[in-house]
């Protein structure tokens, strides 16, 4: 940079020039975030603490963690398995979570979301419109 | 007729279906028609522009439409834009006009609709024949201003908002700068996954599909509470047209307003409806009755949020830059089809904009006939459980972004990435509406910049004397953020007046 109103152009360096800028740019928001963030702690005074709780009061855990983890395994099983197994498998599964408890009637509305959904999907997408499925 | 046409009776199907499924998204709380269109978007693939168009403006004007329903009957906005329905819907409801409430809405929603989409027809053209002439600088500018006025109205604070849309724009960056084809930016590990840099549509469904859902998860997945609801009570009750009578002035300043709002962008319809709801208790000759159960106040929210849908595609197809987050998405429509939406688009596109034209009209029309004489059926869809519904969602999802570039998997992990980053975004306050639209305008940004430093050998004054535009331009920044900051200001006061 020869000043600051100018900026040097190469070839070679164009793809690096706009990230900078835009880096700079999040660092100082940041900064001014952080730096006000604590203005206000220091100025509201140590007496009223405000607490920060990433998580809801009563959050549902088996549910939350149930479906992230569910989330993370569904496209491994898809690779593994293929789609048409691992869809109903995964519907099965975080249907049930979701209803919360294992019962006749919440294993039978399960099932059938599974089944269905797969199938629909599966006829809709990958043999009426061609779309390619995992 | 010119409508057949332009529109294939595979379209006309289409836009019917694509209502029918908006509204039920609509009508679930929780469930927005921003992600309606983001789950069909993958179908789009297999289908001509003008099908496709069909389906997703359908789509869009039911998903608009369908919020009114749990806004009336249960007091949850269905959608954000229907925040002002429930203040005087609910009221109807518990007085045992429910029904009559809905028709009035169901009414107010194709009047304020149709009534944008006139404003969309002979707004958009002359506004792309004026930015022809624009270059990389102003259209480098005009972004900069979208970024700035999304950031200065969303909730919370101004600099969280730019700090916002400024990650999406980094985040777009990353992969290869087209000029002169260096990567950039890209963790090591994953160049052959990341060379084109993150796929548009994965992002999307994930920041408002996946994280939703886990959003649901955390909350437990409650279903709605059952109630029993009497629809009608009562021959005073009944819905009958005389209800309009003295509402035309109210209805076209609700719409009017609910379209220009619209055009600015990135603001949402809450702000449209808030806005029209406002007026009208102001203008109105009996404001006391306002929040108690009166039409006038129903009629001003869901006019003006069916305005909005034709006024937030005005700046997308004359600017190429989207009104909300919904038309944010139908760029990644357009961009699967290989056509990029600017101001060139209406001239070199005829047919597809009176096909635009025509589905706005033919989705107006559908939703009142299917609302209007169908609502009781529609009155139960907001019973459907969650439970069953987002497990389809998730499977959508997965599939649609496998599917988006034939079958990369690398895709499916985009998607649950941006799930979690939009889950985590939600709890530590970074908005979302600006990240995803720094998202899909970083790329652009950047060519305009570098294009506009070209021409001027490096020489960032270039931005300040390329013209009155330009310099218009910046007047325009600078009042958005004026505005903000005078308005964040006034309503911390207030709130220091309040706790005093």
């Amino acid at each position: 940079m020869e000043d600051l109103l100018t900026v040097e152009l190469t070839f070679s360096e164009y793809h690096i020039i706009f990230p900078r800028i835009i880096i700079t740019i999040l660092l100082i928001l940041g900064a001014m975030i952080v730096f006000r963030y604590f203005y206000k702690r220091v100025k509201q005074g140590s007496s009223k603490k405000r607490e920060f709780s990433f998580f809801m009061a009563n959050y549902d855990k088996s549910k939350l963690f149930g479906s992230a983890i569910l989330l993370f395994l569904y496209p491994f099983m898809m690779e593994l398995l293929g789609f048409l197994i691992s869809t109903i498998l995964f519907m099965f599964v975080i249907t049930l979570l979701f209803i919360g408890k294992v019962q006749k009637k919440a294993l039978f509305t399960s099932l059938t979301n599974a089944l269905a959904t797969t199938f629909v999907v599966w006829y809709v997408f990958g043999q009426v419109f061609d779309i390619t499925l995992p | 007729m010119e409508l057949i046409g332009i529109l294939s009776p595979m379209s006309i199907m289409l836009c019917f279906l694509g209502v029918l499924i908006g509204i039920i998204f609509g009508s679930i709380p929780g469930m927005t028609a921003t992600m309606a269109i983001a789950i069909f978007l993958p179908i789009t693939y297999a289908l001509d522009m003008i099908d496709s168009i069909g389906l997703l403006i359908g789509l869009y004007v039911g998903g608009i439409s369908g919020g009114l329903v749990p806004a009336i009957l249960l007091n949850i906005p269905g959608t954000p834009s229907s925040l002002c329905t429930t203040f005087d819907g609910y009221p109807m409801t518990q007085n045992g006009q429910g029904e009559k409430a809905l028709k009035v809405g169901i009414t107010a929603s194709v009047i304020g609709g149709l009534l944008s989409l006139t404003i969309l027809y002979f707004f958009a053209p002359l506004l792309a024949s004026v930015a022809i002439d624009f270059s990389s600088v102003e259209k480098f500018l005009i972004i900069i201003f979208a970024l700035t006025i999304i950031a200065s109205i969303s909730k919370g604070s101004l600099l969280v908002g730019m700090f916002s849309g400024i990650l999406g724009v980094f985040i777009s960056l990353i992969g290869t700068f087209a000029d002169n084809n260096e990567m950039r930016l890209i963790p090591p590990g994953l160049e052959d996954q990341l060379v084109y840099g993150f796929s548009l549509l994965p992002v999307l469904i994930g920041l408002f599909a996946i994280g939703q859902m886990l959003i649901e998860a955390e909350e437990g997945m409650k279903p709605a509470t059952h109630q029993n609801i009497e629809l009608n009570k009562g021959e005073k009750s009944k819905f009958k047209f005389r209800v309009f009578k003295n509402q035309i002035v109210n209805l076209c300043r609700s719409s009017v307003l609910g379209t220009f709002i619209g055009i600015l962008p990135g603001v949402g319809g809450s702000a449209a409806s808030i806005t029209a709801y406002s007026q009208a208790k102001s203008f109105s000759k009996k404001p006391g009755n306002f929040g108690k159960g009166e039409p006038e106040g129903l009629i001003a929210s869901e006019s003006a949020n069916n305005g909005l849908t034709g006024g937030a595609l005005i700046p997308l197809l004359s600017l190429g830059i989207p009104g909300d987050s919904t038309t944010a998405i139908l760029i990644g429509a357009f961009l699967l089809q290989g056509i990029e939406v600017g101001p060139l688009f209406i001239p070199t596109n005829p047919d597809l904009w009176s096909g635009i034209i025509f589905a706005l009209i033919l989705a107006n029309i559908v939703m009142f006939a299917l609302m209007f004489f169908s609502i009781r059926y529609f009155a139960k869809i907001v019973y459907i459980p969650k439970y069953i519904i987002f497990p389809i969602i998730i499977v959508m999802c997965a599939v649609g972004s496998y599917a988006i570039n034939n079958g990369v998997m690398f895709d499916v992990w985009t998607l649950l990435l941006f799930g979690l980053a939009g889950y985590i975004f939600m709890k530590i306050g970074i908005q979302i509406p600006p990240f995803l639209i720094g998202f899909i305008l970083g790329a652009q940004c950047e060519k305009y910049f570098i294009d506009s430093l070209k021409g001027s050998g490096g020489d960032l004054t270039i931005f300040f004397t390329n013209g009155p535009v330009a310099i218009g331009l910046w007047v325009l920044i600078i009042a958005a953020l004026a505005y903000a900051i005078f308005d964040n200001l006034r309503s911390k006061k207030n709130e220091t007046r309040e706790a005093a």
